[in-house]
């Protein structure tokens, strides 16, 4: 059997989806008797709810039930918090609601239909209050408070020193500072949020079928909400997640709310989200102003770096934030060697929709105001971007390289995937180029991104939140575990069953390959089972799709789940052939041994008869073939009383060159080139890696030219449809050129390290940069995001108005 | 949002004042005004249908005058809430006699928009609050004709 990991195999969920097969949550089926839910939302981003009215929506024919907060109230306990700040926070508003489209109200009807209409004559009055939306804003002295037991807007706040960093500072050449914005974005999947969820009062439990990727922590923090043990909350994901880009994380309240609502109702119910809904109250990414500063000797090597990060997890914190601030904890430096580093993190609360996940997570709020900085040195010194970058990436012979924040940056070779970079872009050719066209009246402009990929997230991150005499209170977390089943049939059939929800992946695909060449069967004869069943899956709580874990964590599994039953084979071959193990090898599909390859037996026969047979089977053998294997990397500890913390396990590398012209009369934004080089360790599958890198590269892009979710100064969201809210379609997407190198991961069986997240992470601070680059005769620099033509018209005419005077977003 | 406007109508200041505040011709006027009751002096309760962008449904509005200063001011309050969203807004308006059978009219206004129709219509609310005004002096105007006409 030849090689099947690192091919470019097709993918075989392919023909399902391209054949309208696909199994999503919409495509399932509902148990008899299932009605259709509708959620009234508020309209208010700040008040106190004085009445609801619900007599004449109950009334209407078809309604089964009209549920308020009061009665769900009953059956709950506030979601609990990864901080020591006292949130409340519940699926739907009980006393006061604190962001535009939360929900108030839940009617139950034959239709959905029904249950719309209904909703309308649904009476709620209101006591407004006054909003706070604005970041910095929520932490002054007369800011309306939106939590009052929590006394102020804070919800966690941590400060870090590692190293010398005022000795750095003190010692430094210049210290270049700068605030940066990164805003508040959304993922777009295609499919919105998705449940049915089923109480059973017979047995007292909730069966929950729901398009929800985890991780899986929060079916342990959903079940302490219903009050009710963790295996009476059977949550079941269906085979197909019409993407997530990490916002279906955020499907848990509304799972939770359901749940209850067809309790209160005594029947089963179905709610799909609508696109309004999803825009305005599904989850969201999270904005952070950055206050950033750094300590730098003249030739531009940087010393020690200040930040200030204040991240806006809106109305109310919830699982798992404040966990944008902490994910990229140990890579806070990138890619650089700068060993004296000052974190003073925050996370607030204002009147906007609550965020979770979101590709990157964490990762372009860490790199924009980053990467905008080290621009900003080499402008400010008057050295070349590129130069600045190369004297201060890690080298490679660096490696294993211990961050100053704890982290430990498994391998790399970071200086090539640059150099390649430039090469690719032909940077100094583009910058003589740039020279000419300024000549001629033309802005052109190249921007660079150096960033540091962090994938498989260490649970134990999270709790960085906490002091460590906080978290000495508590049990340690630590790991990245994940699981996956391989079992054989009575007639030697294949299946594999994972926990790693995709959500269009690709991981049944990559998952066949593996299994493919441990057991030396064809990739097309391997079912995969990518359902996920909490009460029959094997699973554990970091389970699910987030964190790029596939690659790193769930492809291990998969692959020692494998080992297990080829060891297991192989022993039953040994016995059968009457030869030592080791005298064994497995090639298509039959252990021969290797000194006379004339005897062998056949795969198929070495299970079959641990059915069929079993009384054959080695002394004290079970009989079957069925092994799970859990996977977890030693790497990822717990923090120590230091905060030292390594938040992932493995890192790869993205080195992005961005060119753009800029259209003085409009202030339109041309991508001319994107050339990106990726080192995620050994690739699995070539193909669904650049599809990966693809749809990265498109989010990132949205991030950096179009997409925010704009609310007024009063808490009202004005992005409410794809009318309003720009995602780039295939015509706004450029030239994009994708190379790779490989450093294996040494932490990881195969090599491989997650991706897919990389250009989510790099390409907003690279177009920012190119712009930067481009407006820099007009001292013009990009402060904020997204660039859109009226952004950057503004600025450049404010520019010429003020006549070279510095002018910043 | 806020804006302002001017014009003419062909009536003198205290006819026009009168039929300006005539419960029955506001109720002609108002775009998609379904029922306009009093319910305490210069307080209405009133019903409005109208679409914004692709919202369209129904509002219960409080219409309250204040403010009065016959004839030649008096302002507008209304604060509507229906399925859509909620709308608030106030109008000033200001009438100058401009000859016996002739009065100028200054209006503006301000409003905010919440809920859905600020998600979905936010860009479109200009131009809509234009047109509802518009549509409402255009009417008035031929309620005023109408009335001159019968005097």
């Amino acid at each position: 059997m030849d090689k099947v990991i690192g091919k470019a195999v097709t993918r075989v969920e392919d023909m399902r989806l391209l054949t309208g097969q696909g199994k999503y949550i919409d495509d399932i089926g509902t148990p008899s008797q299932t009605f259709q839910a509708a959620i009234l939302r508020s309209s208010s981003p700040h008040a106190k709810i004085v009445s609801i009215d619900t007599a004449e929506a109950e009334k209407m024919a078809g309604v089964k039930a009209v549920i308020t907060g009061e009665q769900v109230k009953e059956y709950l306990e506030p979601f609990s918090v990864g901080v020591s700040a006292p949130v409340q926070y519940y699926p739907i508003a009980i006393d006061k609601v604190r962001y535009v489209g939360e929900p108030v109200a839940v009617v139950i009807a034959k239709s959905r239909y029904i249950a719309e209409d209904a909703m309308e004559l649904i009476k709620v009055k209101y006591e407004t209050l006054p909003p706070v939306v604005d970041i910095e804003g929520s932490l002054e002295k007369d800011a309306p408070v939106l939590h009052e037991n929590v006394g102020s807007n804070i919800a966690n706040h941590r400060t870090f020193n590692y190293g010398e960093v005022d000795q750095a500072f003190e010692e430094a050449d210049a210290i270049i500072k700068h605030k940066y914005l990164f805003p508040k974005y959304t993922a777009t999947p295609v499919e919105t949020y998705g449940i049915i969820a089923h109480y059973e009062s017979s047995e007292k439990q909730y069966t929950v079928h729901a398009n929800f990727h985890g991780p899986f922590v929060i079916q342990a923090i959903m079940a302490q909400a219903l009050k009710i043990p963790s295996n009476k909350l059977r949550i079941i994901v269906p085979k197909d997640i019409g993407g997530s880009y990490g916002i279906k994380a955020g499907t848990f309240p509304y799972m939770v709310l359901l749940s209850v609502a067809s309790r209160i109702a005594g029947c089963p119910v179905k709610w799909i989200e609508d696109r309004q809904e999803h825009l305005s109250a599904s989850s969201s990414g999270t904005d952070r102003v950055t206050y950033i500063e750094a300590a730098v000797k003249k030739d531009g090597k940087v010393t020690g770096l200040r930040m200030k990060m204040i991240d806006n997890v809106g109305a109310y914190i919830r699982a798992p934030e404040p966990a944008c601030l902490y994910r990229t904890h140990a890579n806070s430096t990138g890619a650089y060697d700068i060993p004296n580093l000052h974190i003073d993190a925050y996370a607030i609360m204002t009147n906007k929709l609550p965020t979770g996940l979101i590709r990157g997570y964490g990762g372009q709020e860490l790199y924009f105001p980053l990467e905008r900085i080290m621009q900003k040195i080499a402008f400010e010194l008057n050295l070349d971007p590129a130069d600045v970058i190369r004297r201060n990436l890690i080298q490679k012979d660096q490696f294993p390289y211990k961050t100053a924040s704890g982290g430990l940056y498994d391998s790399g070779d970071y200086i090539k995937g640059f150099e390649l970079a430039l090469e690719t872009g032909k940077y100094e050719e583009f910058r003589k180029k740039q020279e000419e066209a300024r000549k001629d009246g033309k802005i052109f402009g190249v921007g660079l991104a150096c960033i540091v990929e962090p994938s498989g997230s260490n649970m134990g991150y999270i709790t960085v939140a906490l002091t460590p005499e906080e978290r000495a209170k508590s049990l340690p977390k630590s790991g990245c575990s994940e699981a996956a089943t391989v079992s054989m049939d009575p007639m030697g059939s294949v299946n594999v069953r994972i926990s790693t929800t995709p959500s269009g992946q690709g991981h049944e695909t990559v998952a066949a390959q593996i299994v493919s060449e441990v057991l030396s069967i064809p990739s097309d004869k391997i079912k995969v089972v990518a359902e996920l069943d909490t009460s029959t899956s094997a699973w554990s709580i970091a389970s699910g799709s987030y964190s790029s874990r596939f690659a790193s964590l769930g492809s291990s599994a998969v692959f020692y789940a494998a080992n297990k039953v080829k060891e297991k084979l192989m022993k039953i071959a040994s016995h059968q052939l009457n030869v030592d193990e080791s005298e064994l090898e497995l090639r298509n599909g039959a252990f021969y041994v290797k000194s006379d390859p004339a005897k062998k037996y056949a795969l198929k026969r070495a299970a079959g008869s641990a059915h069929w047979n079993p009384l054959s089977l080695p002394e004290g053998m079970e009989p079957g073939i069925y092994e799970t294997y859990y996977y977890s990397i030693k790497a990822a500890e717990p923090p120590d009383e230091n905060d030292l913390i390594n938040s992932s396990v493995t890192y790869g590398f993205v080195a992005d060159l961005v060119t753009v012209e800029i259209d003085p009369e409009t202030g339109e934004i041309n991508i001319l080139d994107y050339i990106t080089i990726h080192d995620a360790g050994k690739l699995l599958n070539p193909l669904i890696v650049d599809g990966q890198i693809f749809g990265g590269l498109a989010h990132g892009l949205g991030g950096a030219l179009f997409e925010e979710l704009v609310y007024d100064n009063k808490g009202q969201l004005l992005t409410g449809s794809f009318m309003d809210y720009l995602c780039p379609t295939a015509p706004e997407i450029p030239n994009v050129t994708i190379k790779h190198i490989e450093t294996p991961s040494p932490m990881t069986p195969l090599g491989a390290k997650g991706l897919g997240e990389g250009n989510t992470m790099s390409a907003p601070v690279a177009v920012a940069n190119a712009v930067s680059d481009a407006l820099s005769p007009y001292n013009v620099a990009i402060d904020t995001l997204p660039l859109s033509p009226n952004r950057i018209w503004t600025l450049l005419n404010e520019a010429k108005e003020n006549n070279h005077k510095e002018v910043t977003i | 949002m806020e804006g302002k406007g001017k014009l003419v109508l062909d009536a003198g200041v205290e006819r026009a004042y009168e039929v300006l505040l005539d419960p029955s011709v506001l109720e002609k006027c108002i775009m998609g005004c379904k029922k306009l009751v009093l319910v305490e002096d210069n307080k209405y309760q009133a019903e409005l249908s109208i679409g914004i962008a692709a919202i369209k449904g129904n509002y219960s509005s409080m219409i309250e005058i204040l403010d009065l200063q016959e004839p030649n001011h008096y302002k507008l309050a209304v604060k509507g809430e229906g399925s859509p969203g909620t709308v608030e807004a106030v109008g000033v308006v200001d009438l100058t006699p401009d000859g016996e059978s002739s009065t100028l009219l200054n209006y503006s206004y301000e409003a905010e928009v919440g809920g859905k129709v600020a998600m979905v219509g936010q860009r479109m609310l200009g131009g809509v609050a234009k047109m509802v005004i518009q549509d409402f002096f255009k009417k008035l105007g031929k309620e005023l004709k109408r009335i001159e006409q019968s005097a």
